[in-house]
């Protein structure tokens, strides 16, 4: 019996949001849909619709204006989901660090998996960033199936109880011990 | 037994054709394109994924949509009344007008809008292809219109109409306004996720099995033909997406009513009078 499984990241959809880039890096990703570099021979479309997508392209230093945008189009991605920062500026707000309109980066608001650096970046940059987010999108689609258990009693401070790390999935629990 | 095996297969048929446009539309691009099973790997993504229920009526009426026009399909393969099948299709296409309004999604709505739009642009030709084969063969049964001699020639004004039908129906440029990705988000599909998408993801294949076997049936009984036409339009459908941008709908109406519905009289006068 063949495994089945091993196709579940055959198939990526992403979308692509620009949170107050300054166009060098969307144009880049562009490029890289495009005939020359190709990432739709990877299954890769991209659909503009965060119901149906797996992956989130973001660029740009998020902006004050762009950041409520940013967190909704991430809550109404469905799981499993990657987020991949591209470019300098949304790994680490690049040349915007420390500016008053500016957020320092993606990972301030939604937690990031893959950082993809350069500015602008190269479109094989983003074609290793993209084919390393498989690998975790796989990961997390076996991660969902895993059972949550709880393993030990919640504890009781001062009157408040802590259920902190009493349910873990179950792979952890070994990990932990 | 075969109609049976072909029925339950369609949905997978249609994978196999839409596997085979994209990669042909990506060779046409010179791009190398995703395998040929990708629309399979597409489904079973979907499995996994979380899905969202924005109320129900909107996913049951989205399945609804598929179930309708898998036995609009069914239909032509049995060989039933044509006129039937034609208002059986019309009425998956509510069902998925529906769904589009019964959510508050605006874009949701403009591509209901859209789509009704676009029924209002080719029904009719499909209803003159009804009437052509009737005149043609005296009944509007598939099954009578398949033992004939091919209407290719008799119904060949009808036929390009209905070359002008095939890119609205299958959502490919330039008359690919009711879906519009990118613009509108995909149109009425845009609240669906998860494994009520797949639902829509299939219909989309059914459409293409939909508009293929209508097409077959100018060859008649020349199996030969039949196929020559399937490959050369399936061609000619990809050349033009690729070459043409997208047009907006009142432009669509004018030039599909326009020229399509002249073509369709036309050919109807003729069939009566001559």
């Amino acid at each position: 019996m063949f495994n089945l499984k091993k196709y579940r990241k055959k198939s990526p959809w992403i979308l692509h949001y620009n949170a107050g880039s300054c166009n060098g890096c969307d144009i880049e990703i562009l490029a890289s849909l495009a005939p020359k570099y190709d990432l739709e021979r990877f299954g890769v479309v991209n659909t503009g619709n965060p119901k149906q997508s797996d992956i989130f392209l973001v660029t740009g230093p998020v902006t004050l204006r762009s950041r409520e945008r940013l967190v909704e189009l991430y809550m109404q991605m469905p799981e499993p989901k990657v987020v991949v920062a591209v470019g300098s500026c949304s790994c680490t707000g690049g040349v915007f660090r420390d500016m008053y309109n500016v957020e320092d980066g993606v990972d301030r608001y939604i937690p990031v998996d893959v950082y993809i650096p350069g500015c602008a970046v190269s479109p094989e940059l983003i074609i290793d960033g993209l084919v390393q987010g498989l690998e975790i999108l796989e990961q997390k689609t076996k991660e969902m199936e895993k059972p949550l258990k709880l393993f030990k009693e919640s504890t009781c401070e001062e009157g408040i109880v802590n259920r902190r790390d009493t349910a873990l999935k179950v792979g952890k629990i070994d990990e932990k011990n | 037994m075969i109609e049976i095996l072909l029925i339950v297969c369609a949905p997978l048929i249609g994978g196999l054709i839409y596997g085979l446009e994209r990669k042909m539309r990506a060779r046409m691009q010179n791009r190398q394109g995703p395998p040929l099973l990708q629309p399979f790997y597409d489904m079973w993504k979907l499995i996994d994924k979380q899905a969202f229920i924005i109320n129900p009526y909107h996913t049951i009426l989205g399945m609804m949509h598929f179930i309708s026009l898998w036995m609009v399909v069914a239909f032509i393969i049995l060989g039933e009344n044509l006129l039937y099948v034609i208002f059986l299709h019309l009425l998956s296409s509510i069902f998925l007008i529906l769904a589009g309004f019964s959510v508050k999604s605006i874009y949701s709505h403009i591509g209901s809008n859209r789509e009704l739009l676009a029924i209002l642009a080719y029904e009719p030709i499909l209803i003159m292809l009804g009437v052509g084969f009737f005149i043609l063969n005296g009944s509007f049964d598939i099954s009578v219109i398949r033992e004939n001699s091919p209407a290719l020639a008799s119904l060949f004004l009808l036929f390009l109409a209905f070359l002008m039908l095939i890119p609205i129906k299958l959502k490919k440029s330039p008359f690919d306004a009711s879906e519009a990705h990118q613009e509108i988000v995909g149109g009425v599909e845009i609240e669906f996720s998860g494994v009520f998408f797949e639902f829509l993801y299939m219909a989309k294949w059914l459409e293409y099995i939909f508009i293929y076997l209508l097409l077959m049936l100018f060859a008649g009984d020349n199996i030969l033909l039949g196929t020559g036409l399937f490959a050369i339009v399936f061609f000619l459908v990809n050349l033009v997406d690729n070459a043409t941008a997208r047009i907006k709908m009142s432009h669509l109406l004018k030039i599909v009513l326009g020229i399509g519905l002249t073509l369709g009289m036309c050919n109807l006068i003729g069939l009566s009078y001559v």
